[in-house]
């Protein structure tokens, strides 16, 4: 009985950190998005997202998520490969994630002078004799460093991953004529799909809310559903609308991880 | 010897770094169709044949030939061969059937041959019906006959098993030893076992190889290394044997613990030191005045199936015997032997001058007839 009122009471304050910062700020954002910009209550915020505009910025973020997300682990899943089959892979590895202890913000300025008129990137173009052009603002510079931020998080789990992966099974399956290939196919893939499903996990779910990089390296020519919540706060002071939009985003985030972890086998 | 070896190996010799070798010139012949044990200690080099024979690793020199070609150079999955690894290793992510048809698959094989083949293997190995169970789900037992079943459905010409029974409880080790020659027999597909249980390879091998340090001590049929040990270590690795150090005086007689004694062993140097083993489940205990030599007891176990008694010779020699009566601790007895029971070990003879000399007085006997 004593043991009960114990762990009870070791549970309260993450039951309250819980319910004060994750349970109260989603129904907060419910509870706004059924008010218009005049705070009646109505439901045309659910409307106007279903209207041309919004349908479209849920598609541009989506279609950029992906891309940010498939980018990220093509080259992500090569590395961490490769990362397993080196001699020093934990100090390797550290290289590869201390960029990400950097603040966001340094290294979104970091590459607006790379990518600049006149910054590295256009004058080595111009060296090797392709020429200089407007690197900054466009998609390319957008997809390109939002996956140099999110690579360190997909590197991780999947080189996890590959590092649990007992060596016989791969002997196995080359014993049993299986080519490099194969074993690749048949046994490393499926068996480090865990850590290919979390590592998207990571880099979706924020990818497809990025605000910030959208207006420094994008200008503002991507609008993504991130974007669209930052203006409907603080430009556009309609709570209601950016609420509403953070409902699908929520919405679309939980399907998403539900997705991604269906049932995993024994280990 | 007219059989063409299915496996040789011309002096392979494999090493790390500037360690010391792994293998140090190995040369055997494995022979189609039989069963072959390694048998050592851990690190003795038993293993890493394996997997030179597997294709896991290549050896630093020498040469390693399947049916008389080269194979040095080919890589794992274009032999023959199949493995039953130590762990299992069957593939966690897939069900009993898709563990055992995955070289099948990769073979192309038509969908209803392989239901019939892994079906068949599945029923060599007593698992039908297992089809569809998940690998975690299995027994240790279970788990080791899904990878036998995985290595027989290719009908390699040789299986290599990796102490696939050390990690069974005892009983279970001795169902699937049998289990394991029985499946031998009936597919008359070369087995190749490693093993450091002297007990195992004794029971279910054709041929046994005796290992230590990177070298093969001594090859032979289970009773040739069980009765005629090379050396102090085969002896001592084989068994529990008391080894004792001794003169051979001349042919048929040696003398240790003080006394001469008549043995069946010839082909020394005159006085040349030696050394005897003598087999604790040979030697009998009697009185005093009928012993061979007389000892004191100093220790005795209860084994369930024998005593196990320890005693010492006036000449501080320990002795152990194996008899089903008890004796009282202090007590003098007498231990009774009879030449045959001794075998006269030579120091550091090599295996090819020890089997020149066992023939050379064989063809002796013969001649005597």
């Amino acid at each position: 009985m004593q043991n009960k009122t114990f762990r009870n009471l070791f549970m309260l304050p993450y039951a309250l950190w819980i319910i004060i910062f994750v349970i109260a700020p989603i129904l907060l954002v419910v509870y706004f998005s059924f008010f218009d910009i005049n705070g009646n209550f109505s439901l045309t915020n659910y409307k106007n997202f279903f209207t041309a505009t919004y349908l479209q910025m849920t598609l541009n973020s989506f279609w950029y998520a992906f891309l940010i997300t498939v980018i990220s682990l093509l080259i992500a899943y090569p590395t961490a490969y490769i990362l397993t089959r080196t001699k020093h892979k934990q100090l390797w590895l550290l290289l590869i994630i201390v960029p990400s202890w950097i603040n966001l913000l340094l290294k979104a300025y970091a590459f607006i002078g790379i990518f600049g008129t006149h910054g590295a990137a256009n004058r080595f173009l111009e060296w090797a004799g392709i020429g200089s052009r407007q690197l900054l603002f466009t998609d390319f510079s957008f997809v390109f460093v939002a996956v140099y931020i999110f690579i360190p998080f997909m590197i991780l789990p999947i080189f996890n991953a590959l590092d649990k992966l007992n060596p016989s099974l791969l002997y196995a399956a080359s014993d049993l004529g299986a080519s490099k290939w194969t074993t690749f196919r048949r046994v490393i893939f499926p068996l480090t799909l865990d850590g290919v499903k979390s590592g998207c996990q990571v880099v979706f779910i924020p990818a497809l809310s990025l605000f910030m990089l959208t207006r420094l390296i994008a200008g503002n020519r991507v609008i993504t559903l991130g974007t669209a919540i930052e203006q409907q706060f603080l430009v556009t002071q309609n709570w209601g609308m950016g609420a509403t939009i953070a409902v699908f985003l929520i919405i679309i985030m939980v399907g998403f991880m539900a997705l991604t972890s269906i049932r995993r086998r024994g280990v | 010897m007219a059989k063409k070896p299915i496996i040789q190996f011309n002096h392979v010799m494999k090493q790390f770094d500037d360690d010391a070798p792994v293998l140090d010139h190995v040369s055997f012949e494995i022979e189609k169709g039989k069963f072959y044990t390694l048998l050592g200690p851990s690190g003795c080099g038993k293993t890493t044949i394996l997997r030179l024979i597997a294709g896991f690793t290549e050896a630093t020199s020498g040469d390693i030939l399947f049916e008389g070609k080269k194979i040095n150079h080919v890589p794992a999955n274009k032999r023959p061969i199949n493995t039953v690894f130590q762990d299992y290793a069957l593939f966690p992510h897939l069900n009993v059937y898709e563990n055992v048809a995955f070289g099948l698959r990769i073979k192309k094989v038509k969908k209803a041959d392989m239901d019939a083949k892994v079906k068949e293997a599945l029923s060599f190995v007593n698992l039908k019906g297992y089809e569809n169970r998940e690998i975690a789900g299995m027994s240790g037992g279970q788990k080791q006959r899904v990878a036998i079943a995985r290595a027989i459905v290719n009908e390699p010409a040789i299986i290599l098993l990796d102490e696939p029974l050390s990690a069974l409880d005892l009983k279970l080790r001795y169902q699937m030893q049998y289990e394991l020659r029985e499946l031998q027999r009936r597919l008359g597909i070369t087995f190749i076992f490693v093993t450091h249980d002297q007990e195992e390879a004794l029971a279910m091998s054709d041929e046994i190889f005796v290992l230590n340090k990177g070298k093969i001590q001594q090859s032979g049929t289970p009773n040739d290394i069980y009765d005629e040990p090379i050396n102090r270590f085969v002896a001592d690795f084989i068994g529990e044997s008391n080894i004792i150090r001794a003169t051979m005086i001349k042919d048929f007689l040696v003398e240790f613990a003080g006394k001469q004694f008549e043995c069946v062993d010839q082909g020394m140097d005159p006085n040349e030191a030696v050394e005897i083993v003598i087999r604790p489940e040979d030697m009998e205990i009697t009185s005093v005045e009928q012993g061979s030599i007389l000892v004191t007891v100093q220790a005795q176990l209860f084994r369930g199936v024998h005593y196990e008694i320890t005693c010492m010779d006036d000449a501080q020699n320990t002795w152990l015997v194996q008899s089903t009566k008890k004796v009282n601790i202090g007590e003098k007895i007498g231990l009774r032997f009879t030449p045959e029971d001794i075998h006269v070990m030579r120091l550091n003879e090599s295996e090819e001058d020890f089997d020149r000399r066992l023939d050379a007085y064989g063809e002796d006997e013969n001649n005597a007839k």
